[in-house]
């Protein structure tokens, strides 16, 4: 059964709200996740991504808005929408008393005859073959963070929802943890990522949502978050501080500064760079590096959140 | 919800309260453990002196041990073995994920019920096989059970560890705290239903209480204090405990954050 109609964006809110108590945990949030890539969803700690997510999976009840999963509505049509998704919140449990493999039944029987078929296949796939009859208190937290994505991979899921699953992994897991969201996004499969590391959501999604105090202020590709107004180059010069004063002035520079191995330079426009290194070299300065900064999605996300002011 | 679908959950919390070895250990001992020792102390009791000791078996052995399975120590294997059931998925945190896959809540709450009636059935009716044997071994000069007496006691403690384990698992459902519900069950049947037995001016208010309602049932004389009532009534009472139980777990379970 395909529970979902290619043409829609795969997870689609509109003014979605909880509340608790006087407090707005999540406030009128419109989010429009495409299908087939893999999404991040960035945020500070208590910033209302996990509450969000609790909102999608039925978890909790909104206190207004809609959401649609592949274009059908939830809470009404939660039981078909969600056999087809995969979900880790906040970190995956399980009965450690439990074999990993039972812990796969357990989850397996609740989702039917043909989940219990793919139980093989999902341990194998996240490498946990050899320790599946082994308890699960046995494992360590990579080791949970992967028999977490066996369990989503039983809904042979079209979405797969993974809450912070980055947290408490070693550099290898965090590496075999990209390797596996790339695979999955490869088979045609959306990935919606939860983190507040930036550096990870930089590298392993294709989009991402900031979401700050409850509001998202900010979405799309990577590449447009990390976009901003100004642009500016890094030029690698013999002579720097000849190279400033030849600039000061110049029509195509808002301004310039000394950096360790040459200047910076902010550029009015975006195509000033070949105007400044005519200039530069026609007064005999040797320039051997002239490339744009690109700023990281860590010092974007400060700039775009209202606690920027926290961040020294 | 498809039949396979049921059965294969029902497996599963099976599955989850077996592979516990420390309830699996307590409620053996609590079922089998017990009968093994009254049978077997009494039986060195009469081989010591005969004269002032009578055999540990017969009838009147049997019903002793009858009453221990339906209302004593059965009934806390059925309260332990229940409250596990109720309780797991929350104290695990494994709800959540339960919950994530779609499946209806209430359809996550009625399979514990099954499941934990199952597997304390399981520990009462090798209890009660062994206390039926020990009946006919021990029985020395004494009447023997009759074969209708036997299969009304094994009606008689399905019957009350069922109910007991149905009512765990609504309780346990309902706190989702493990702790809370052994403390409050077992505390109630132990202490708070024997006090309320002895307070007379609760007059027929008293035939509300499970175990007299249990006890009017038994076959065997099952208790010292109770209060007796008509069948009927002792029959909606049960009925009412197992079902205000399941009802406010269900409740619970589906309104529940995850």
């Amino acid at each position: 059964m395909r529970f979902i109609s290619v043409a829609t964006d795969i997870i689609e809110t509109r003014g979605l709200t909880k509340r608790f108590g006087e407090r707005e945990a999540v406030s009128a949030v419109d989010l429009n996740v495409p299908r087939g890539c893999a999404y991040g969803f960035l945020g500070h700690n208590g910033a209302g991504k996990t509450t969000l997510i609790r909102m999608l999976l039925g978890l909790t009840a909104p206190s207004a808005g809609t959401i649609r999963i592949g274009g059908r509505p939830l809470p009404q049509e939660r039981g078909e929408v969600l056999s087809r998704v995969g979900a880790i919140v906040e970190e995956p449990h399980f009965h450690s008393h439990l074999t990993g493999r039972e812990n796969l039944r357990v989850i397996a029987a609740v989702r039917g005859p043909q989940a219990g078929r793919r139980i093989d296949g999902a341990l194998a796939r996240v490498g946990l073959s050899d320790r599946a009859g082994d308890r699960v208190r046995t494992y360590s937290q990579g080791m949970r963070q992967r028999l977490g994505v066996a369990r989503c991979l039983l809904a042979d899921p079209e979405l797969l929802i993974l809450d912070e699953p980055m947290n408490g992994l070693d550099p290898a897991g965090i590496l075999e943890l990209r390797t596996m969201v790339a695979e999955l996004v490869g088979e045609g499969r959306t990935v919606f990522l939860s983190s507040h590391l930036l550096d990870e959501v930089e590298k392993t999604c294709d989009a991402a949502a900031v979401i700050d105090r409850g509001r998202v202020i900010a979405a799309g590709p990577i590449g447009d978050l990390l976009r901003s107004d100004a642009v500016e180059l890094d030029i690698g010069c013999d002579d720097p501080r000849l190279a400033l004063e030849l600039l000061d002035g110049h029509p195509a520079v808002g301004g310039a500064v000394l950096t360790d191995d040459g200047i910076r330079v902010t550029l009015v426009g975006a195509d000033g760079a070949a105007a400044i290194n005519a200039r530069l070299v026609g007064a005999g300065v040797s320039v051997f590096r002239l490339a744009p900064v690109h700023e990281s999605l860590e010092a974007r996300f400060l700039q775009i959140t209202s606690r920027v002011g926290d961040a020294g | 919800m498809r039949t396979v679908v049921a059965r294969q959950m029902i497996a599963a919390e099976v599955l989850k309260l077996r592979r516990n070895r420390a309830l699996m250990t307590l409620s053996l001992l609590l079922t089998v453990g017990i009968v093994i020792l009254v049978f077997g102390y009494k039986a060195i009791q009469h081989a010591s002196d005969a004269s002032r000791y009578a055999p540990a078996g017969g009838a009147h052995g049997f019903g002793q041990a009858v009453a221990a399975l339906g209302v004593y120590f059965g009934a806390l294997s059925a309260i332990l073995i229940g409250s596990e059931a109720g309780t797991a998925d929350l104290s695990s945190g494994v709800f959540r994920d339960l919950v994530a896959t779609g499946r209806s809540r209430l359809a996550l709450f009625w399979v514990r019920a099954p499941a934990a009636i199952v597997v304390t059935l399981a520990f009462s009716a090798v209890a009660f096989a062994l206390s039926a044997v020990a009946a006919f071994v021990f029985a020395g000069s004494l009447d023997v059970p009759t074969v209708g007496l036997i299969l009304r006691s094994a009606g008689w403690i399905a019957l009350a560890n069922a109910v007991l384990a149905m009512v765990a698992v609504g309780v346990g459902s309902l706190t989702g705290s493990r702790a809370m519900t052994l403390t409050g069950l077992i505390g109630w049947q132990t202490v708070a239903t024997n006090l309320l037995l002895n307070v007379s001016s609760l007059g027929s208010a008293r035939d509300g209480l499970l175990t007299p309602a249990l006890v009017q049932l038994s076959p065997v004389s099952a208790a010292r204090e109770s209060v007796t009532m008509a069948t009927g009534v002792a029959v909606a009472v049960i009925i009412a405990w197992a079902a205000v139980a399941g009802l406010v777990g269900a409740w619970r379970t589906a309104l529940r954050d995850a």
